[in-house]
């Protein structure tokens, strides 16, 4: 004699009851399988160096542009409040620390970059 | 006339306020109607959780420290001065230098400090991973032990419901300790006893500040052989017998003593004579959704310094922050604030050299316990090794 055995399932479970036919019925479950699986191997293989030495060229990739963004913002508001300089204006301009600062930076990125060629 | 806002501590809370408010208020400076100056101790910004880890020689140090001059957005004034004096009447603070600072806005931001001597013997006997100094100590310590026991213990502030720095941190750093004993082979031979107070914030008898937390702590440290005991407030260390004793009158020996001392806020804040916390604790009367410290409608407070319950963590800086610049930049704008904070905290524990469990909670909700993984633990890395320093920085 057989006996039917009743399940209950909450409404949240026929939801996905329904949605994990669709995607087997369609084929489309292989693939996800396969992506999980994907994505479960690659944290067992990812180690902590691998993640600090990733996370340091992204590190280096933000220092960057916020050097940048912030230099370039400045030039910006310096030229809209002054007029074009002359010739007299950029020496005295090549006077102010901070202007040295940036330039002595910038040709030692320049040599810098001389370096790898 | 320009408006001054002056941020006094280049620690977290000062450092993503500053570059917040700067981004906030850009078409203000770009007029030139608005000033921003930090002032800051220490010429260096050192990521505080990184001791953590120089405890268990898992780091230097050094990666955890930079210039905090290139943190900030350049709109940000910049200067190496100690605040001594503030001046709530004037508006102004003052510096160790004699310089004076005036200001429109004022921001308090700088931090707590431990303060091991205000438990009679813990400075001689004792070990704490709460600074670089203290953690390189330690991690000499960890890494000689051979046999005996590691005794972990945990004080709060006596002003009621106030959170010690982290409150996560002394159950993170049991674990990693219970992990790093294990690689270095050592751990049959170590007995690793974590105790906590009977007073810890809302939990009496606990193992943790929060009560779901604590209810799942117990079979956690059974899986991991870690004795765990209640209802022990460290009152006095023997240095000579090495000998912890708490205020319910118990005694445990120890080889070594990791602590989570006493802390206050800075000794500028404390003498400031704005705080009402018991005991010369300083903490800043806070108001828990402005942000605004109560009865000064122009100074904000954020971070670890404020006299609120939740955590004293970078995980809730990140959220205090923004409520703060918004505040301002709405208060020159339009008189009136615009923000509030919901005591929200997120972060991710490190729970054992390689397992990381995000949490979140704010007023209402505690932590709800969830297992840690491999996977959050890559984030909590890559949050200490470089995330960090965007958040500082006011870029995420
Ligand atoms: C070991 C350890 C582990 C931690 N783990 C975590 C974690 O896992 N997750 C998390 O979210 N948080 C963690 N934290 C907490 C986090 O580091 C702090 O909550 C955060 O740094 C608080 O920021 P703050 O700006 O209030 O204070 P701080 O970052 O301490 O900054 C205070 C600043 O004020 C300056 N200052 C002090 N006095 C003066 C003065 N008189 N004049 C001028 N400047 C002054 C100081 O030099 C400093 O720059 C941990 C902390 C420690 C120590």
């Amino acid at each position: 004699m057989s006996e039917k055995v009743e399940v209950l399932k909450t409404k949240e479970m026929q939801e996905l009851e329904a949605k994990m036919t669709m995607l087997i019925q369609t084929g489309r479950i292989d693939n996800l399988i396969d992506l999980m699986a994907l994505v479960s191997d690659n944290i067992e293989m990812t180690t902590s160096p691998m993640v600090e030495k990733m996370i340091g060229t992204v590190d280096n990739l933000a220092t960057a542009g916020f050097i940048t963004e912030n230099a370039v913002r400045y030039a910006k508001r310096e030229s809209t409040k002054n007029e074009v300089p002359s010739l007299f204006g950029i020496l005295k301009l090549m006077g102010d620390k901070d202007t040295r600062k940036g330039l002595s930076f910038m040709l030692n990125l320049t040599k810098g970059i001389g370096k790898q060629l | 006339m320009k408006k001054k806002i002056l941020i006094v501590g280049g620690g977290t809370a000062g450092t993503m306020t500053a570059n917040n408010l700067a981004k906030k208020l850009m078409p203000e400076i770009d007029r030139d109607e608005v000033e921003i100056t930090l002032i800051s101790d220490s010429k260096y910004h050192y990521y505080k959780p990184g001791a953590m880890y120089v405890a268990f020689g898992k780091s230097e140090g050094y990666e955890f420290v930079r210039d905090q001059r290139a943190l900030l957005m350049s709109e940000i004034n910049f200067e190496v001065e100690k605040a001594t004096q503030i001046n709530t009447k004037s508006n102004f603070v003052k510096a160790q230098s004699g310089k004076k600072f005036e200001y429109d806005f004022l921001v308090l931001a700088t931090g707590c400090e431990v303060a091991p001597d205000r438990i009679p013997g813990l400075s001689e006997a004792g070990d704490w991973f709460y600074t670089y100094e203290g953690a390189t100590k330690l991690a000499k310590k960890f890494h000689d032990i051979k046999r005996g026991r590691i005794l972990v213990t945990v004080n709060f502030p006596k002003t009621p419901n106030i959170p010690h720095q982290c409150g996560i941190a002394p159950v993170e750093t049991t674990m990693m300790l219970h992990d790093f004993l294990t690689e270095r082979g050592v751990r049959d031979d170590i007995e690793i006893v974590y105790t906590y107070p009977t007073v810890a914030q809302a939990v009496t008898n606990g193992l943790f500040m929060q009560e779901p937390t604590s209810n799942v702590l117990p079979s956690i440290f059974d899986s991991l052989g870690i004795k765990h005991q209640s209802g022990f407030t460290l009152s006095k260390v023997d240095p000579k017998k090495k000998v912890a004793i708490s205020a319910e009158g118990e005694e445990i020996e120890f080889d070594i003593l990791m602590s989570t001392p006493p802390f206050t806020a800075t000794k500028f804040i404390r003498e400031s004579g704005i705080s009402e916390a018991l005991d010369d604790e300083g903490w800043l009367p806070t108001d828990k959704q402005t942000l605004k410290v109560k009865g000064l409608d122009n100074v904000y407070t954020l971070g670890d310094t404020v006299d609120l319950p939740v955590s004293k963590a970078g995980g809730t800086v990140h959220n205090q922050t923004d409520v703060v610049a918004d505040n301002i930049a709405s208060e020159l704008r339009h008189g009136y604030t615009s923000e509030s904070y919901d005591g929200l905290v997120i972060a991710i524990a490190q729970m054992g050299l390689s397992c990381g469990m995000p949490l979140w909670y704010n007023y209402d909700k505690d932590v709800a316990p969830t297992p840690c993984s491999k996977l959050g633990s890559f984030v909590r890395k890559g949050f200490n090794k470089g995330i960090y320093w965007a958040a500082a920085r006011g870029m995420v």
